[in-house]
């Protein structure tokens, strides 16, 4: 059956949705994991519905068709990433009020403006909980596009993110910017969840950022092998969600995501050896 | 001089922390700072780097700063070695693509067999003992050749042997480097340190010969600093 599935030109694309995917889900989500910012990403990737809901209602009952929602999605993670970062700058004693607060502030701000929008209960779905079988060539290369600029910049920056995540008193002494620094790597995660909120949707997106990241922690007590191990969970097992929901006629969104929490569980208690190499003499 | 603190004050919100401090510190000179909890003493610390704003006064730092923290306020579940730890503390040094020169690991190299972390270099920094994980902290903060040491408790809950390597290499970098050594282990310093700074919300300078003359006298339960006096004064 999955594979009469196969020939489906939907199918093909989503599968290779779900391969892109494993690249800001396994590099970023490490540095969302380690840094323990969890919450913070939780809270991006639900205000992203505002800016989607205000750029769905101007397209729809406003007459800007040519405005895509997903710049909505763009510019609303990278606002709530900035606000979220001057506060832990600035104001870390009410940190998570604010995170509380940007997080269900976005999302009002979404659904009223999509109950403003006609016929869109479905648009609202898809939004929420994502909907990979619509994903047309042209996502696949503005997912690509999104990919290279995150791991250009990852490239770039991994040292400094490694001594921020670590012990950012240490980095401000070794001359690193580090106010500069931490906006820029909210701003890499805000642009991450856009990436992957299209394949699972602004709810469910923290678990594709969170759970790989966290597996890969189970393996290795390095970061850019967990890194790369964290990328081919994803690759594996959102595309075996995929298959399943295609077989079972579950959504797809939801079935990764259990899928994925279903083999952390499965992990957890399990002793392993860890991997590790050693590219220092 | 290589810390100058002018009539500093310092609060978080309401609550005063450190009130008109003034500190000189000569370049070489090996401090002892103690206190009781909450005192302020990792707060003149931060002051120091520049990670805390004063409510008021200046605090004026020559050459670069090394800073081991507390073992204990470090994330020992993160996903890092030894050895890419210690190389963090020459980030300054790092490329563009942030890889390291030869010459940067070798150095590298040989703080690890200073500190006898050679065998542990892969080791990941959670899997450490307390003692050694604190060696490792001392040598990523050695790696950048600071020209002022600061040492948060370094000694505290970790083995005698740790202790031990720890106090050597201080020995030896005595007189090179300005040393600040916050503690609560008044009888592991004394002998060595050169002054001894007790905080207290104030600041007050002692001789080491002055703090053992105090306690030698019976008076452990009275206060080494009195509180109307002057917060700069160098006993004896």
């Amino acid at each position: 059956m999955l594979f009469t599935f196969l020939d489906n030109v939907f199918v093909q694309m989503a599968f290779f949705a779900c391969l892109l995917a494993s690249i800001p889900s396994g590099v970023v989500g490490s540095f969302v994991v380690v840094k323990r910012i969890s919450f913070i990403a939780g809270s991006i990737s639900h205000s992203v519905l505002g800016g989607m809901g205000f750029c769905l209602w101007l397209q729809r009952a406003q007459g800007f068709y040519w405005l895509d929602p997903i710049w909505g999605a763009f510019f609303s993670a990278i606002g709530s990433a900035l606000i979220l970062g001057w506060v832990h700058l600035n104001y870390r004693q009410r940190e998570d009020a604010i995170i509380a607060a940007i997080w269900s502030t976005g999302m009002a701000i979404g659904v009223i403006f999509i109950s403003f929008t006609p016929g869109t209960n479905v648009e609202l779905m898809n939004v929420l909980f994502g909907n990979i079988l619509w994903i047309q060539n042209s996502d696949l290369v503005q997912l690509a596009l999104l990919n290279g600029a995150i791991l250009a910049i990852i490239v770039l920056y991994y040292r400094k993110f490694l001594a921020l995540c670590f012990d950012d008193e240490q980095a401000r002494l070794q001359g690193v910017k580090v106010q500069r620094l931490y906006l820029l790597f909210l701003s890499l995660v805000a642009l991450s969840i856009v990436l992957l909120m299209q394949i699972i949707g602004t709810i469910l997106v923290i678990a594709m950022l969170t759970i790989p990241a966290t597996l890969a922690g189970l393996f290795t007590h390095r970061l850019q092998i967990m890194m790369v191990l964290a990328c081919v969970f994803t690759a594996f097992f959102s595309t075996l969600g995929l298959a399943v929901s295609v077989v079972l006629n579950w959504p797809p969104a939801a079935t990764i995501t259990l899928i994925l929490a279903g083999s952390y569980v499965l992990f957890l208690p399990m002793k392993k050896k860890k991997i590790s190499f050693h590219p220092f003499p | 001089m290589t810390i100058a603190i002018e009539s500093l004050f310092f609060s978080y919100g309401r609550t005063n922390i450190l009130e008109n401090v003034r500190l000189l510190v000569e370049k070489g000179e090996f401090i002892g700072i103690m206190g009781p909890n909450g005192g302020g003493k990792t707060t003149l610390l931060k002051l120091i780097m520049g990670f805390l704003e004063p409510s008021l006064g200046t605090v004026v730092t020559e050459g670069v700063i090394g800073y081991v923290p507390q073992v204990q306020n470090t994330d020992r579940d993160f996903p890092i070695c030894v050895s890419e730890l210690i190389l963090l503390g020459a980030l300054s040094e790092a490329s563009i693509w942030g890889t390291f020169s030869p010459l940067i690991k070798k150095r590298a190299e040989s703080l690890m067999e200073r500190l006898n972390l050679t065998q542990h270099k892969h080791t990941m920094f959670g899997q450490l003992s307390g003692g050694l994980a604190q060696r490792a902290l001392l040598a990523r903060a050695l790696l950048s050749d600071p020209d002022i040491l600061l040492l948060d408790e370094p000694t505290a809950n970790i083995d005698p042997i740790s202790a031990q390597v720890i106090f050597e290499i201080l020995e030896d970098l005595k007189g090179k480097k300005t040393i600040l050594l916050v503690t609560h282990d008044l009888n592991t310093i004394i002998h060595r340190v050169e002054r001894v700074i007790c905080v207290k919300g104030r600041v007050s300078s002692f001789l080491p010969k002055d703090v053992c003359e105090h306690f030698a006298m019976g008076l452990y339960h009275s206060p080494l600093m009195a509180p109307c006096e002057n917060p700069f004064t160098v006993r004896g």
